[in-house]
């Protein structure tokens, strides 16, 4: 009956909000990822990045990625680092850190996000000399 | 050497080579009748001795040639010009053989052709077959004729290539490249360096098969005009070793042009690919440059894309110049004129044209000043520059081949105008000029009579007390040359009123009513038109004048003015094309167009009124150099009248009318009036010797805010430099 | 084997095809260079100057041509200088060039064209052994491998000490006194092998061999008795047409 009445979501959407602890938080999180929802916390990554699944969400909407609270609104995919991106994207099952195959050495750089369209974004360079080479000001 | 004596020369087999060469030889010699010959059953009337090959060029048939050139000594050793002629056993050199009476020559016979053909074969025997990397390809006389007047097929079946001849390359120096197998021994080069250039460094070693072309020991070909050689050279054997490996000639884009390194004004084709300036070869003009044209004309285009002004900059509050957008730099300039009111001062540079000059002139003069000056000085007291006659090269560049006596005063022809020099230098072959220098001594390439370094010879000679008087005054078609360096100096006009004396004297001797004794000889291409739009010579007004609070330099780039001339708030606008002097002093910079970017007016040393074509567009943000001062004018609320090319050259007209006529000269006159005036200057010759800023070849390759940017030149000027050292 | 079997093939059958192709030797190059290296033994820095007699010499050489043909003294004055030194090096050349006011690449002109000019030092005698046709008919072959042993070097190599240089030389024009030899200026003809070793055992002794025919001939006469020609000549007319 209080399936019927659809009781049941609106004890899940105040369980929701009790996990996020109240209802201010939750808009804020409501604002920040568009969506609420709750699901058991898998791992968290050296960025501070969490992961979630939920099994309750049909497939491909049960793993999501709540990004560290240090990166704001400014967050994108390319800030999941390698190891979480094949569980994200269902590659695998094994969580990285379950994963007896994964490689780890000490020479292995560190995942660095894509900073393109900020200062600091990777810009090609020609490598031919210009045709007209312009006169350079002598600093005085 | 070559120098003859000219009844020998008249008599004697070189008369077809004199009568082309040498104006001055077919005035002296009588006019005999003509004859006739038959040229493939035409009839023509040509001269005794004409040779058979100009013979038939007069009726428009075309023999084929290597060895043979207008402008050199006949050599006769290629043997492509075969012809045969009627009852001659054999087949004859047309290059090298006078026609006689009724001669019927045919140029297109079974014979003439089996002839062509085989001298064809002999020259290919040995010419290796590396056109698909030869920089002569689509542009060499071998390749042209062969596919004319070769077999359609090959004897040679050497596969192993063991017969062919092969020869070491030479270094001639940074703008030769030589590739000696490829050479057919015609020689060009040779007549070329002895005839022309006056530089006896390349000749022929060995004999037969073995015989090449060189200069024996190492050695840099050590002349002005060298690069000539590449246009003579019918094969690949020497190729222009900046432009070697860049373009074929048909991928290229041709544009006429004038050159603006000096003050001849030689007629060039720039050619241009994709925006970029490739080479530049002379383009023929029988009253400038002939065929010819000078190493730094033709080798400094690589400058045009070096140091280039590309944005304009201002000077930030950090004191350094920062690129900023047009309006930005225009907004700057104007501010500061606009405080300024007529305190504006402008120096013209000497690569600026008639255009950039006249707007400049016209803008200042609307706002009140009139400190517009050359770079480049020349006497302004007595008569100034109001009558032409007092400041141009008078009697024209050609006719100075015809000169029987020339007195060169302060300057260095060779060095400062190299195409000039090459006709003195005819004349001294070909016409027994004599040729005396006042001045310090170079070496120019001929024999002269070195009167000293004392200008007061001048006077002396004018007053007849000088061992030259009594000659000079007997000579029919004296000149005399006056340079630029010697206009320069504190005395120049003194300098000038004893030049315009001694040549009004000897104006009176003289038959020829063209005839010109005085001649003035500039060093830079913008000076005449500078003068002739009535800009002041010399910065030493701008020195002079108190509290300038804006100066203008138009391509000033000589350093001739420092910013410790001028007062301290004194904000320098910098408009040109090179970062040199000039920006480098600059509080805001303007970028402009160098001379192979713009449709502009230039005036030759002789007063010849020549336009350069856009061959390139301006880099970057660059613009023509009147459209700048346009720009400016409207931010400065005094529009200057004129929105295109044609409104700015009918203004041009208004001015001076002969800056629009382009490729005439227009003939100055009044020279008794500009002596009379000159005469009234004080000031008397002081006795400093005369000096001359060009000396020696090195001196040569750098003058100017292009050429000083050119890798090329500087590659020149380190080449001389080591050759000095040379033991050869 | 097996490649001159094909090249005979080639040959053969390129003179079915093209029976006019154009014969081209092997590249036969000169032995001389045609340009300048600089060598200890010749460079601009050596000094090179007229002995005064020679300065008389080419003074009365250059007397001999009129003004403003000077040039022409030219090959008399290189070979002054060729006689000087033995041969002529660079700096002869341009002592000649100075002499008559010529630029230097006149000279070097001159100096490459003839081949009688030594352009690398040259022993004291210059042994030129004539091998053309004739010569070679009459043994000249013997000639040259007897100089060759016996001076223990080979053709166009000069002997350490300077003394002596060995050419092999195309014919010098007294085929008439086949084989022959040219020592320096002098003429050694109708030569046997014998005659060669006499004539190198003088030169080395420091003697001056005796120069002209060998074979008892005074010059270019017949060997004994003259052969043809013995009898008077024939007067105008002879074995003419009686009726002309």
């Amino acid at each position: 009956m209080a399936k019927f009445l659809g009781l049941d979501k609106l004890g899940l959407l105040i369980k929701t909000i009790q996990h996020y602890g109240g209802i201010r938080a939750s808009l804020y999180k409501l604002y920040r990822m568009d969506e609420v929802k709750i699901g058991k916390l898998v791992g968290t990554d050296k960025y501070g990045n969490k992961y979630f699944e939920n099994p309750r969400f049909f497939y491909s909407r049960n793993r999501w990625v709540e990004y560290a609270p240090k990166y704001g609104m400014d967050y994108d995919g390319s800030q999941v680092p390698a190891e979480w991106y094949g569980w994200l994207h269902y590659k695998t099952d094994l969580l990285p850190m379950n994963d007896p195959s994964r490689p780890k050495y000490k020479w292995m750089a560190d995942h660095t996000e894509n900073r393109s369209g900020f200062p600091e974004q990777y810009t090609p360079y020609s490598t031919t000399t210009p045709k007209i080479e312009a006169w350079k000001p002598t600093k005085q | 050497m070559l120098r003859l004596g000219i009844s020998k020369v008249l008599s004697g087999a070189k008369i077809q080579h004199v009568a082309v060469v040498s104006r001055a030889a077919s005035d002296i010699a009588k006019k005999p009748e003509k004859i006739e010959v038959f040229i493939d059953d035409k009839s023509v009337m040509v001269e005794p001795g004409t040779t058979v090959l100009q013979a038939a060029a007069q009726i428009g048939v075309e023999i084929p040639r290597f060895c043979y050139h207008e402008r050199l000594a006949v050599a006769g050793n290629c043997r492509m010009c075969l012809v045969e002629v009627e009852k001659s056993p054999k087949p004859v050199a047309a290059c090298a053989m006078p026609v006689m009476k009724g001669w019927r020559i045919k140029t297109d016979s079974e014979m003439t052709k089996r002839a062509r053909e085989g001298v064809m074969e002999f020259l290919l025997v040995n010419h290796p077959l590396d056109c698909p990397i030869c920089d002569q390809g689509g542009e060499c006389d071998l390749q042209d004729q062969s596919m004319a007047f070769g077999s359609d097929r090959s004897r040679f079946t050497d596969i192993d290539f063991s017969g062919k001849r092969a020869v070491e390359d030479k270094d001639i120096g940074p703008l030769i490249k030589t590739i000696m197998t490829r050479c057919i021994h015609c020689t060009r080069c040779i007549r070329f360096a002895s005839e022309v250039a006056g530089v006896d460094d390349l000749g022929t070693t060995g004999r037969g098969s073995d015989m090449q072309i060189g200069t024996y020991v190492e050695k840099f070909f050590m002349s002005e005009m060298s690069g000539n050689v590449i246009d003579l050279c019918p094969v690949g054997a020497l190729t222009s070793k900046p432009y070697s490996f860049t373009a074929r000639p048909w991928e290229i884009r041709k544009v006429d042009s004038i050159d603006v390194l000096d003050a001849v004004g030689s007629n060039i084709v720039v050619s241009t690919r994709t925006g970029e300036v490739l080479r530049i070869l002379p383009r023929t003009n029988e009253e400038i440059n002939e065929e010819w044209l000078s190493d730094k004309s033709r080798f400094a285009y690589d400058a045009l894309k070096r140091q280039r002004l590309v944005t304009p900059m201002v000077k930030g509050c950090d004191g350094q110049l920062k690129p900023v957008d047009w309006e930005a730099a225009l907004l700057t300039v104007a501010k500061a004129m606009n405080q300024a009111g007529n305190k504006i001062g402008a120096i013209a540079g000497g690569l600026t044209d008639a255009e950039a000059l006249v707007s400049l002139k016209d803008l200042l003069n609307r706002l009140g000043s009139e400190n517009l000056c050359t770079e480049h000085t020349f006497p302004m007291d007595g008569c100034a520059t109001d009558l032409r006659s007092t400041y141009l090269l008078n009697n024209k560049i050609a006719p100075v081949e015809e000169a029987d006596f020339i007195l060169l005063v302060g300057a260095n022809p060779r060095l400062e105008a190299p195409l000039l020099n090459s006709r003195i230098r005819k004349g001294y072959i070909h016409n027994e000029t004599d040729i005396a220098v006042l001045g310090p001594k170079t070496d120019m390439r001929y024999d002269y009579e070195h009167l000293g370094e004392d200008p007061s010879a001048l006077n002396q000679i004018a007053s007849g007390s000088h061992p030259l008087a009594a000659k000079l005054k007997k000579a029919k078609k004296p000149l005399i040359i006056v340079g630029a360096d010697a206009m320069a100096r504190a005395d120049g006009g003194a300098i000038r009123t004893a030049a315009m004396k001694l040549s009004q004297e000897l104006q009176s001797n003289i038959v020829d009513g063209e005839w010109k004794v005085l001649n003035i000889l500039h060093k830079v291409a913008g000076q005449v038109a500078a003068l002739d739009l009535g800009y002041s010579a010399g910065v030493e007004k701008i020195r002079n004048a108190d509290g300038i609070k804006v100066l203008f330099l138009l391509g000033a780039d000589e350093g001739t003015i420092s910013r410790d001339d001028l007062p301290k708030d004194c904000f320098v606008v910098y408009q040109g094309h090179h970062g040199d002097h000039g920006a480098s002093i600059a509080d805001a910079i303007l970028p402009g167009a160098a001379y192979t970017e713009k449709q502009a007016t230039y005036v030759n040393t002789e007063g010849r009124a020549q336009q350069t074509l856009v061959a390139v567009t301006p880099p970057g943000q660059a613009k023509e150099d009147w459209k700048i001062i346009r720009a400016l004018s409207e931010i400065l609320g005094s529009k200057l009248p004129y929105d295109n090319l044609d409104q700015v050259r009918y203004r041009l007209e208004e001015v001076a009318p002969h800056l629009t006529r382009y490729g005439a000269a227009e003939n100055a006159n009044y020279f008794k009036q500009a002596l009379a005036i000159s005469t009234m200057a004080k000031g008397n010759i002081s006795n400093s010797p005369l000096d001359v800023k060009q000396k020696k070849l090195e001196d040569f390759f750098m003058t100017d805010a292009i050429s000083r940017a050119s890798p090329t030149m500087a590659k020149c000027v380190a080449a001389v430099k080591k050759h000095m050292e040379s033991k050869y | 084997m097996l490649s001159s079997v094909r090249k005979a093939g080639c040959s053969l059958w390129r003179g079915v095809v093209a029976p006019r192709s154009i014969q081209t030797s092997s590249a036969l190059q000169h032995d001389s260079l045609f340009v300048h290296r600089d060598s200890a033994a010749d460079n601009p820095d050596i000094k090179f100057e007229f002995t005064p007699d020679n300065i008389k010499r080419a003074d009365a050489i250059l007397a001999i041509y009129p003004e403003g043909h000077k040039r022409a003294a030219m090959i008399p004055l290189l070979d002054l200088a060729q006689r000087q030194q033995g041969w002529l090096p660079l700096s002869a050349m341009h002592a000649v060039a100075d002499m008559l006011k010529l630029p230097r690449m006149r000279v070097y002109e001159v100096a490459t064209f003839y081949t009688m000019f030594m352009r690398k030092p040259t022993g004291k005698y210059h042994l030129q052994v004539c091998t053309t046709t004739p010569c070679w008919l009459r043994g000249s072959d013997e000639i040259l491998e007897t100089i060759c042993k016996n001076l223990n070097m080979k053709v166009g190599e000069t002997s350490k000490d300077g003394m002596y240089t060995i050419s092999e030389v195309e014919c010098l024009g007294a085929c008439v006194n086949a084989p022959m030899v040219q020592i320096n200026d002098d003429y050694y003809e109708d030569l046997t092998v014998q005659d060669t070793e006499e004539i190198l055992s003088d030169l080395k002794a420091g003697k001056r061999p005796r120069a002209g025919p060998r074979s008892g001939r005074f010059a270019a006469e017949p060997l004994g008795e003259p052969t043809s020609l013995k009898g008077e000549p024939t007067g105008p007319g002879f074995g003419v047409r009686a009726d002309l």
